[in-house]
């Protein structure tokens, strides 16, 4: 239960919104724990007003749309930017057109006033091992880029979680963008289990990417939510999925492997058996879909 | 620190304090007092405001956010001489009971009337999923929304 104490204003702190990338370097340069950069800001507020956090300083990434956000495809390579939000997620047609998987968790995270605000790279850095974008990019192969004053480096989107509400960034270091794979022989969808509809967070996710040709799956991967201490890929499932028979019968034991390779606990939302149940029944539930859509017409 | 920003079409400059939400701010400050506190934690969208003509929960904005943006509210949107369609239809069709939603359910509609016209029933659920009444069952809001489309 959310506590009500921060009906008291929330402590003072130095508010800074660098108008450009050099300028926000600078900013962030010597400084540690008691920085705090902001991107939507729809979990900061929160743990501003639960003094989860109680920074010093906090830097507004909001001036920086322009050189952080957006959403294009160029080279082979979906990038988005690490401030594009939830909803321009949902209704680009790139996104649409190389992670559908990633289009339809965009869709379904929080609400439509959260989606209007609430960032890739805001839900990425805040490292909620039920981050909905995750599975979806783990599962499509996409790669965070980190930047910083001395330059760039990539990681693996399953990189980007060390631990709950723990994430890989070094101090001076800020998400920039997220780079898919653009492929058009990829098909991808998630889903997801909750205890109602909307404006929840996900008991489980789940993502499966692959491709179905001669009647076998190529690369495949399976991606997990909400079911350890980070998003993970699911390793045996994908493993087992690549290159295999696709049938049903196959999607039964590619969810049978996910479940294994789950590392749930039990919390307020669900019991760890349950959870696991759950990623086999939402494993096989994605897999079947795809099978039915690549024998369709 | 300063900000300055367009309010309901009128730019203002004002001198804010940064550990304070839009909402307050709104509320306490500007004198738009249609934006309504209810959660305080961007599940119950009494606070809904359009924030460069999107919907957003103003108590999950700093209020230093909307340095150079634009922001809109129930008061922004129309009149009691001339109202928007969609609170034209709220009172037509008896959309209101309590009234503590209705600015941020009206602010929410009124986008969806805008960017979303032909949305279906269930679109329409899904995109106001974020506005919490405890009085109406949702529907009078819903037959309000579809009637403000149809009536233009």
């Amino acid at each position: 239960m959310r506590s009500f104490q921060y009906l008291a204003p929330i402590p003072a702190f130095d508010y800074v919104a660098p108008k450009t990338l050099s300028e926000l370097f600078e900013t962030l340069e010597g400084h540690g724990r008691e920085l705090q950069v902001m991107a939507g800001g729809t979990d900061l507020t929160i743990a501003l007003k639960e003094r989860t956090t109680t920074p010093q300083i906090v830097v507004d990434l909001g001036w920086l749309r322009k050189e952080l956000g957006g959403i294009a495809v160029e080279g082979g390579i979906l990038r988005i930017g690490a401030l594009a939000t939830f909803s321009q997620m949902e209704v680009s047609p790139f996104v649409a057109r190389y992670a559908n998987a990633l289009r339809q968790a965009a869709a379904n995270v929080g609400t439509l006033q959260i989606r209007s605000i609430a960032t890739l790279g805001g839900n990425l850095a805040t490292a909620s091992p039920a981050a909905d974008s995750a599975p979806p990019l783990i599962a499509l192969g996409a790669t965070a880029t980190f930047l910083s004053r001395s330059g760039k480096r990539t990681v693996p989107v399953q990189g980007v979680f060390k631990g709950p509400k723990r994430n890989g960034l070094r101090f001076g270091e800020i998400i920039s963008s997220v780079e898919i794979p653009a492929n058009d022989e990829v098909c991808s969808a998630w889903t997801r289990a909750a205890v109602r509809n909307e404006n929840v967070l996900s008991t489980v996710s789940v993502a499966v990417a692959s491709t179905v040709a001669d009647r076998r799956f190529g690369p495949s991967r399976v991606a997990l939510g909400a079911v350890a201490p980070t998003p993970i890929l699911a390793e045996k499932a994908s493993a087992a999925m690549t290159g295999s028979a696709a049938t049903s019968e196959q999607a039964e034991r590619v969810a049978a492997l996910a479940a294994e390779d789950a590392k749930p606990i039990s919390d307020i939302r669900a019991s760890a058996h349950y959870r696991r149940h759950l990623v086999s029944v939402l494993t096989r539930r994605l897999i079947l879909q795809m099978l039915s859509e690549s024998v369709a017409p | 620190m300063k900000v300055k920003f367009r309010l309901n079409g009128e730019t203002r400059i004002d001198e804010i304090e940064p550990n304070q939400t839009l909402c307050d701010y709104l509320h306490d400050a500007a004198g738009t007092t249609s934006v309504k506190k209810g959660c305080d934690t961007g599940e119950c969208g009494a606070c809904t405001v359009l924030l460069d003509d999107m919907p957003v929960t103003s108590c999950l904005v700093l209020a230093p956010q909307i340095d150079g943006r634009e922001v809109v509210t129930a008061e922004g949107l129309g009149s009691k001489s001339s109202p928007h369609p969609v609170q034209r239809e709220f009172v037509a069709q008896d959309a209101v009971q309590c009234g503590y939603c209705i600015p941020g359910m009206i602010v929410t509609l009124s986008w969806i009337y805008e960017h979303v016209p032909g949305a279906s029933d269930a679109e329409i659920k899904r995109l106001m999923s974020g506005n919490l009444c405890r009085c109406t069952g949702y529907l009078p809001q819903v037959e309000a929304l579809k009637a403000a489309t149809k009536g233009t």
